[in-house]
């Protein structure tokens, strides 16, 4: 199946080696942006993959984490988000085939619905981990109290985590949010 | 759910077909080498109450089983003696266990991998929470429940309230932390060790779970009822 992909590089030079690499061995014609900004709601729901670098990835974990399996990180150290593919700029073309290859493989297996948070539980989970009251969180999110309980059990079921802290640390796991 | 246990079954095929009993055997001081003893046998030759031994040995094997009457047909001092073996258990042998297994397995496992210490800290917090409402115990609720039944008059201090909420807490948070390793351990790390994590704070949720039953459902019933009684009088 043709993929459509989106490149997410800092790096003009790898931007590039990846579109040629996408073009060669796969067929794939991919379209390199600057910005997540840049990608609307109506675009995003029609990409199957992001190549990304890690300061995107970590400027917009928010956006990255309902993504899991269809993320690829492209970094120079091993990120503690180990459930995201990643390969360096250094690995040899080769390799970077071999991993890309693996990485459209398993985006396009049916995805584990049950244990990814959509991105309204991902925020919810967000606040909860920063210490705030369900009364805040609704007020923050501009949705009702009973809302955000939904939210709350959603996440409690997805994650087997109940507790605050239990979620709070399941938070910083994530780099979610920073360990204090 | 498990057969019950009598004065007539044997230690050893208790401990075989439940082998995380043996940390309630050793509350009352029988250790591994049982040969062929029974419950009766062992009581007598240990000082135990039969009835009081097998109903807490029951209600351990068997989660589901829970006799409220027959478990406040006994004293509030005998069932504070029992808690307070409980306690000891979990701050020298079944934390530190704990801890042991835990330190090992990060030593051996991917320094990369930043989610066990999370979960570890996350231990050291629930540990915490732990140690704290021993202490409580020790120095406010036991004490002040043993006085109530005896009649002596005791300090009424407000350090106590609340504890319901922090019994439930302990047992949430153990489990969170018994499904992170479950479901969202990540990086490369140790099976074997990684199981021994596991197993151990299994047990311990195990026993958290029966403690805080007998806590709330029968200590703290019989705390009011004593209350109760000498208000009437």
């Amino acid at each position: 199946m043709k993929q459509s992909v989106v490149i997410l590089l800092h790096d003009t030079l790898q931007s590039i080696g990846i579109r040629e690499i996408l073009r060669d061995s796969f067929g794939i014609e991919a379209l390199c942006l600057q910005s997540v900004d840049e990608m609307s709601i109506d675009v995003t729901k029609d990409i199957d993959c992001f190549v990304v670098d890690n300061i995107h990835f970590l400027a917009n974990i928010r956006f990255f984490l309902p993504q899991q399996t269809r993320t690829l990180v492209v970094t120079d150290v091993p990120l503690p988000q180990a459930e995201y593919k990643q390969i360096t700029p250094n690995d040899t073309e080769q390799e970077i085939v071999k991993t890309l290859s693996t990485f459209f493989e398993q985006s396009q297996e049916p995805q584990a619905q049950s244990s990814v948070l959509s991105q309204r539980e991902t925020e919810v989970l967000i606040l909860i981990a920063t210490g705030h009251i369900n009364k805040e969180i609704a007020d923050r999110l501009g949705i009702s109290l009973n809302t955000v309980l939904t939210h709350r059990k959603n996440i409690t079921a997805k994650l087997g985590i109940k507790s605050v802290s239990g979620l709070t640390f399941y938070a910083m796991m994530n780099g979610l949010v920073t360990p204090h | 759910m498990k057969s019950f246990i009598n004065i007539d079954s044997k230690l050893a095929d208790i401990i075989i077909n439940e082998p995380s009993v043996v940390t309630v055997l050793n509350r009352f001081g029988i250790t591994l080498g049982v040969a062929d003893k029974t419950i009766g046998s062992v009581c007598a030759e240990k000082n135990l109450d039969r009835e009081f031994f097998a109903t807490i040995i029951n209600t351990y094997i068997n989660e589901d089983y829970f006799p409220e009457r027959i478990l406040s047909s006994f004293s509030a001092s005998k069932m504070i003696d029992y808690l307070r073996k409980t306690n000891s258990h979990y701050e020298q042998f079944q934390i530190p266990n704990i801890e042991r297994h835990f330190h090992f397995l990060i030593s051996k496992s991917d320094h990369a991998n930043s989610n066990l210490g999370l979960m570890l800290s996350f231990f050291n917090e629930v540990k915490s929470e732990l140690l704290s409402r021993i202490a409580n115990d020790n120095k406010h609720w036991f004490p002040r429940v043993i006085s109530m039944e005896q009649h002596t008059p005791w300090a009424i201090d407000s350090e106590i309230d609340g504890f319901d909420e922090e019994d439930d807490n302990i047992e949430d948070k153990i489990n969170d932390l018994v499904n992170m390793l479950v479901i969202h351990l990540k990086g490369g790390v140790d099976n074997n060790l990684a199981y021994a994590v596991l197993t151990s704070l299994v047990g311990l949720k195990k026993d958290i779970r029966q403690n805080n039953r007998i806590r709330n459902r029968i200590l703290r019933p019989l705390e009011q009822a004593l209350a109760a009684q000498s208000d009437k009088t």
